[in-house]
């Protein structure tokens, strides 16, 4: 899995493999694979999210840090 | 008796005397008149027939010789005065040897009341159609005037109570006091001779005019339409404060401002120095206070802006993981790992998944995948 993906890009193509999946049209091998495929790029987007929020904690301390005091 | 001229050729010429015997015949001929005017320059000799005045007209300034014969003068026993204002019963006549034209008068007689009245009321109407007294025409009077001039009598009280009001309201004012007359016949021209001096000091910026009360005819000059002029035509507003509240001389009609007694008038040229300064403390208050709600108001506004922009982040990441969760239960739905789960597995040779045994041979290697990941494995027989 390219590490390079972006969350959009990742969430895009979840997105387009659950619809093929729905729609029932794939083979019972392609869907396993499509399966697998999709819950890779879950994962991506979950760790990709988690790092997003824990750097806006990190952002948000600095900025209550270095506010001056009222 | 016959006026004769000489003949020049066709050129007819009058000797002086018979030319100013000529006019006097015709000007003997005009009827008897009231003439009315100011009595100046009032000559009276005892060596002399007659008394000699000239009377002028107010208004216009035009002057005319008078002449009684001394007897009817003192059994008038007017005791006439310059300045005064009279009626004139008179002939008018050209007194040949001076070639003189004057004004014979067998009556003369005081201006009474009566007469001052209606002459008020007219010169009042005249000068209203003239717009004098238009409200349009009344100039605000100065905050803080620089000078103050302050036309009054020389011992008046009306001076003293002006200038105690002036200075306990506000005691760095600058007043100029021009003492002059205040009533009688020289007043007026007294009066506007002042007011024009004033006029021309330099940062002189209000007049007061100020006399106590007095009777009708002491507050006529006041109402002299040379005064009265002199007071709209002021090149600095005036105040008028003549006689007492009652009374309107014609003067309070023309000045920009009228005050009831002359105390009033301090008031009015001069403010309060202490409610000056209080409302200035007031306003400067004001002026803290509206910065004040500015800085809370713009404080808020930025306070508001930043909590959305803290919580913009978190907002945008919950969405997006609200999404994903989405897709991932839609994902799940589909999935076999509820199979998985219940302990089937799957097996793929290749990308092929393998349904039949009898499609494997020993010794090949397929790829199981279980509830919880997946491992390699070989196969050892098959058993179709």
């Amino acid at each position: 899995m390219s590490e390079e993906l972006r969350f959009e890009e990742a969430q895009r193509e979840l997105e387009s493999i659950v619809e093929r999946l729905e729609r029932g049209e794939a083979t019972l091998e392609e869907s396993i694979g499509l399966w697998e495929r999709g819950e890779d790029l879950y994962r991506l987007c979950l760790s990709r999210l988690d790092a997003a929020q824990g750097r806006i904690e990190e952002l948000v301390r600095r900025a209550d840090a270095a506010k001056p005091e009222k | 008796m016959k006026v004769e001229a000489l003949e020049y050729g066709d050129r007819k010429v009058y000797a002086v005397g018979a030319f100013n015997r000529g006019v006097a015949g015709w000007i003997q001929r005009l009827p008897t008149v009231w003439v009315e005017g100011e009595v100046t320059e009032l000559r009276r000799q005892l060596a002399w027939q007659s008394v000699f005045f000239t009377l002028k007209d107010p208004a216009e300034g035009a002057c005319l010789g008078v002449s009684m014969p001394r007897g009817q003068f003192d059994a008038l026993r007017l005791d006439l005065l310059d300045g005064e204002r009279v009626h004139v019963y008179g002939r008018p006549e050209l007194w040949e040897a001076r070639g003189d034209f004057r004004l014979r008068a067998l009556s003369i007689e005081r201006f009474g009341l009566g007469e001052h009245l209606a002459a008020l009321e007219r010169l009042k109407r005249k000068l209203a159609a003239e717009g004098l007294f238009d409200p349009a025409r009344k100039r605000p009077l100065p905050l803080l005037p620089r000078r103050i001039g302050l036309v009054t009598g020389n011992d008046a009280a009306a001076k003293q109570d002006v200038l105690t009001t002036i200075v306990a309201r506000f005691p760095p004012a600058r007043v100029v006091v021009a003492e002059t007359y205040v009533q009688g016949p020289r007043a007026a021209g007294a009066i506007v001779a002042v007011l024009q001096e004033l006029a021309g000091l330099p940062e002189l910026d209000v007049v007061v005019l100020a006399r106590g009360g007095g009777s009708f005819e002491d507050l006529l000059a006041f109402s002299e339409e040379r005064l009265v002029r002199a007071v709209a035509e002021c090149p600095v507003p005036v105040v008028s404060a003549v006689g007492h509240e009652q009374d309107t001389p014609l003067c309070d009609l023309a000045a920009d401002a009228r005050a009831s007694t002359p105390t009033a008038a301090g008031r009015l040229v001069v403010p309060d120095v202490v409610e000056l300064i209080a409302r200035l403390d007031r306003a400067r208050a004001g002026i803290a206070r509206g910065v004040h709600r500015r800085v809370e108001h713009h404080g808020l506004r930025l306070s508001h802006a930043h909590g959305r922009l803290r919580r913009a982040p978190a907002l945008l990441l919950e969405r997006r993981r609200a999404g994903l969760e989405h897709a991932a239960a839609r994902l799940r739905a589909l999935s076999p790992q509820g199979t998985l789960d219940r302990g089937y597995a799957i097996v793929r040779s290749g990308d092929r998944v393998v349904r039949e045994a009898g499609r494997l041979a020993p010794g090949e290697t397929v790829d199981v995948r279980v509830a919880s990941g997946s491992f390699g494995a070989r196969v050892q027989e098959t058993r179709p």
